[in-house]
């Protein structure tokens, strides 16, 4: 497997932007208002893997906004560029508000503090001395992963159900290649900076068992079901 | 900027819980912001308000406020929030295609999409604070179009953190079970200061797709079943220990 599992940009079908619809949204991106979006305000990257299935990982570029200290809702692309795909999203709790989840619902969140202290999770362009001071909180939370297309799978369109998704917990999980592509393109080492983090902390209470999906794989499956509650006509 | 929220509205103050941002907080943001491209974001340059219902309970209806990045003439991504603000949650994503690629699916992927003419034909689906005029092109584009959209955050039923497995939303239609509350209607409308009748009739020269993949829309070929999305719990695939 080793190898194979490198990044993948997926080709979509379809034509080039019409110039008329370029203008269109031109005019409706200067008329309108983007107050979501304007609180985005920082890029982690990472790796993530299927909930059911560690050996397909994909590298995860998280464009995150706070909405207040112990929240953050992230989008996901496959890269930061101006073509990025958006294949996901995050949520991250701090450990306070993961405590208050019920227990059925704790399997779908993954902790951090692994991902942090190895290095391996990082915000690209922000130098080390400033990015450990967000990382020493980041540390402590936990983030739930959705993704909704499965880049490394090739698909061209978002194709099938949503995927829970996981994050690294110990080290021989992450593909070298994936790593050393990513320590490339950034021009980083995990390595060195796993020392420049060795004193960063997890959760106070330590990772909760139940998180990680309790150490199980998780599988989404699509259940048909009736849609009609109450009746309503017209 | 409108002040008032969509579906998260009344407790959008609690929703999330949590502390306030720290000053901290908001320098290290303010850093990163300067210091990072963020350009995916950047490419988000149309903001759409409608509807939605959820596939696995249509009685449960949501405003929705997409923010749309066009990545070529037949695909499109969206970011899906319950409000127009800064503090609206992030509920889901929606894709959106063309007819053509639309099209191209296989059959058992088909049925987990919408269509949109009926939407944008009843006015509906507006570019909040765009004339008419200027959205109409774009409109006519994508009344021909399919979507999916999964929603990840239930903050209409309350929830403060968002809770669950993903749900299939379907898109507002013109008869049964897909008809959208007018009240939720008329609260959108005003906020913006529009009429979506105003809309449905302005709007009665958009064509009609000749088309519409009947695949889409599952519910209304297939006596109102919808699709909900469970987990269940297996052996993971791995290559190390886990957790």
């Amino acid at each position: 497997m080793e190898g194979v599992n490198v990044s993948t940009h997926p080709e979509i079908p379809g034509e080039p932007i019409q110039t008329r619809t370029a203008l269109l949204e031109k005019a409706t991106a200067t008329i309108q208002g983007f107050g979501p979006v304007n609180k985005i305000h920082q890029h982690l990257c990472a790796f993530h893997f299927y909930g059911h299935d560690m050996t397909r990982q994909v590298e995860a570029h998280h464009f995150c906004g706070h909405l207040n200290e112990e929240f953050r809702q992230c989008l996901i692309y496959d890269r930061p560029d101006d073509d990025g795909r958006l294949i996901g999203l995050e949520y991250i709790v701090s450990e306070q508000l993961f405590l208050t989840l019920p227990d059925e619902e704790k399997k779908f969140w993954h902790s951090h503090e692994f991902e942090v202290k190895s290095g391996v999770l990082f915000m690209p362009g922000v130098p080390g001395p400033i990015q450990r001071q967000d990382l020493e909180k980041v540390a402590k939370t936990y983030g739930k992963v959705i993704h909704f297309w499965q880049v490394d799978k090739g698909d061209n369109l978002p194709l099938g159900i949503p995927q829970v998704m996981m994050a690294l917990t110990r080290d021989g999980q992450l593909y070298e290649t994936l790593a050393k592509d990513v320590e490339n393109r950034y021009d980083i080492s995990f390595e060195k900076e796993r020392e420049n983090r060795a004193y960063i902390k997890g959760p106070d209470h330590g990772i909760h068992p139940l998180a990680n999906a309790a150490g199980k794989g998780l599988q989404t499956v699509l259940k048909e079901v009736d849609c009609f509650k109450e009746g309503k006509s017209t | 900027m409108a002040a008032t929220n969509g579906t998260g509205a009344q407790a959008g103050k609690q929703i999330p819980p949590g502390k306030p941002m720290s000053t901290e907080q908001h320098m290290l943001d303010k850093g990163a912001q300067m210091l990072q491209s963020l350009k995916p974001i950047k490419h988000m340059n149309q903001h759409v308000c409608t509807f939605a219902l959820y596939s696995h309970d249509m009685t449960r209806q949501i405003e929705t406020h997409h923010y749309v990045t066009r990545v070529n003439q037949d695909f499109l991504q969206c970011a899906v929030f319950d409000a127009d603000d800064s503090m609206a949650h992030l509920i889901g994503l929606e894709y959106i295609v063309s007819d053509r690629l639309f099209e191209t699916l296989p059959p058992d992927e088909q049925k987990l999409w919408h269509t949109h003419a009926y939407e944008i034909k009843s006015g509906l689906w507006v570019n909040p604070r765009v004339p008419e005029m200027v959205a109409r092109p774009e409109l006519e584009n994508l009344a021909k179009t399919y979507g999916k959209f999964w929603c990840t955050w239930q903050t209409d039923r309350g929830d403060k953190l968002p809770m669950g497995p993903p749900a299939l939303m379907m898109s507002p239609q013109g008869a049964g079970i897909g008809v959208v509350n007018p009240v939720l209607v008329q609260n959108r409308d005003d906020k913006y200061n529009i009429s979506s009748d105003a809309l449905k009739t302005a709007r009665v020269e958009i064509a009609e797709p000749e088309w519409l993949n009947p695949q889409a829309d599952y519910w209304k070929q297939h006596n109102d079943k919808g699709f909900a999305v469970e987990v269940e719990t297996t052996e993971m695939e791995k290559r190390a220990s886990f957790p």
